[in-house]
């Protein structure tokens, strides 16, 4: 087990990020809860890593071409997940000081998740099995 | 007067090993190029709705670039390079050919941005933000594939 302190911190930091996102939304100033969607993007991201290593068992090479698609999208999703807000400030459907704070919020939350994965290794001992059992022939099933 | 800046050379970054990570920096920074390229086209279409401003055709040339990027990244240099026997339909004459024409399809787009920049825009005199918003669109997706099939290299494929 990694450690308490980390995850304790990571768990400070999210809810950080979060409060960020909300405060985006929630002040008197600005009041408009669009930014929201930016949550899609903060699940989104881990999915590429957690399949590309989930389809990749073989840790003998360092890298292969699913691991490399897996860090093309995660990157794509992030860049997503800063574009939205900027785009929606630029349309004056949120302010832009609402624009910033989300942003704000965006950049301390993928750097918990990166610290998470960084820390706790993407889940070493989590058991795959009971959530996607494979078939038969040990693939996928791709 | 050959060679004479063969012994010309880059500062030597010595404390940068990028050994290993070559590959996840290069798919990162490709990454970054073509999803920017897509929410440059995205904040245009949504600050110009009218079809006076930003003619819907204009979208043609990303989605053609972006089938180009899938294109030319589905065939490894392997398989360009060296024979593999069997499996699958492309040989290597076919993976050659469907490298070169994913290589068409991309300078054809890009190529096609740069005209439409110039001909609906700065010819007539028109604001430019959308003719250059589907320009840099081009751009960075071009960059971004070039990036994604030469910036990774497969011997750390093992």
């Amino acid at each position: 087990m990694a450690g308490i302190k980390a995850l304790v911190g990571l768990s400070f930091s999210g809810a950080l990020g979060l409060t960020f996102l909300l405060l985006g939304c929630a002040l008197e100033q600005f009041g408009v809860y669009w930014p929201l969607f930016v949550l899609i993007f903060y699940v989104l991201s881990p999915l590429p890593h957690f399949i590309a290593s989930r389809c990749s068992d073989n840790t003998d090479s360092s890298s292969n071409a699913c691991r490399e698609l897996a860090h093309f999208l995660t990157t794509g999703i992030v860049v997503s997940a800063f574009g939205l807000p900027i785009i929606l400030a630029r349309k004056e459907v949120v302010k832009w000081g609402a624009c910033g704070l989300v942003m704000a919020g965006n950049g301390v939350i993928f750097l918990t998740i990166l610290g998470f994965f960084l820390i706790f290794g993407g889940g070493d001992d989590f058991s795959w099995e009971q959530w996607f059992p494979r078939s038969i022939d040990g693939t996928c099933g791709w | 007067m050959a060679g004479f800046l063969d012994n010309v050379h880059w500062p030597e970054f010595e404390c940068i090993d990028w050994g290993e990570r070559r590959n996840t920096v290069a798919s990162v920074i490709s990454g970054i190029l073509f999803f920017t390229g897509w929410w440059i086209i995205i904040d245009a279409a949504v600050c110009y709705t009218d079809q006076k401003d930003l003619n819907h055709a204009f979208y043609t040339c990303g989605v053609f670039s972006t089938l180009a990027f899938f294109m030319i990244n589905a065939v490894s240099n392997a398989h360009i390079q060296e024979d593999i026997y069997g499996e699958g339909c492309l040989g290597k004459i076919g993976a050659r050919l469907w490298l070169f024409i994913g290589f068409l399809i991309m300078f054809g787009s890009l190529i096609a941005a740069i005209w439409i920049l110039f001909q609906a825009y700065i010819v007539p005199g028109n604001p430019v933000y959308p003719g250059l918003s589907v320009f840099f669109q081009n751009l960075f997706i071009f960059f971004s594939t070039l990036m994604y099939k030469f910036g990774r290299t497969e011997d750390l494929w093992g």
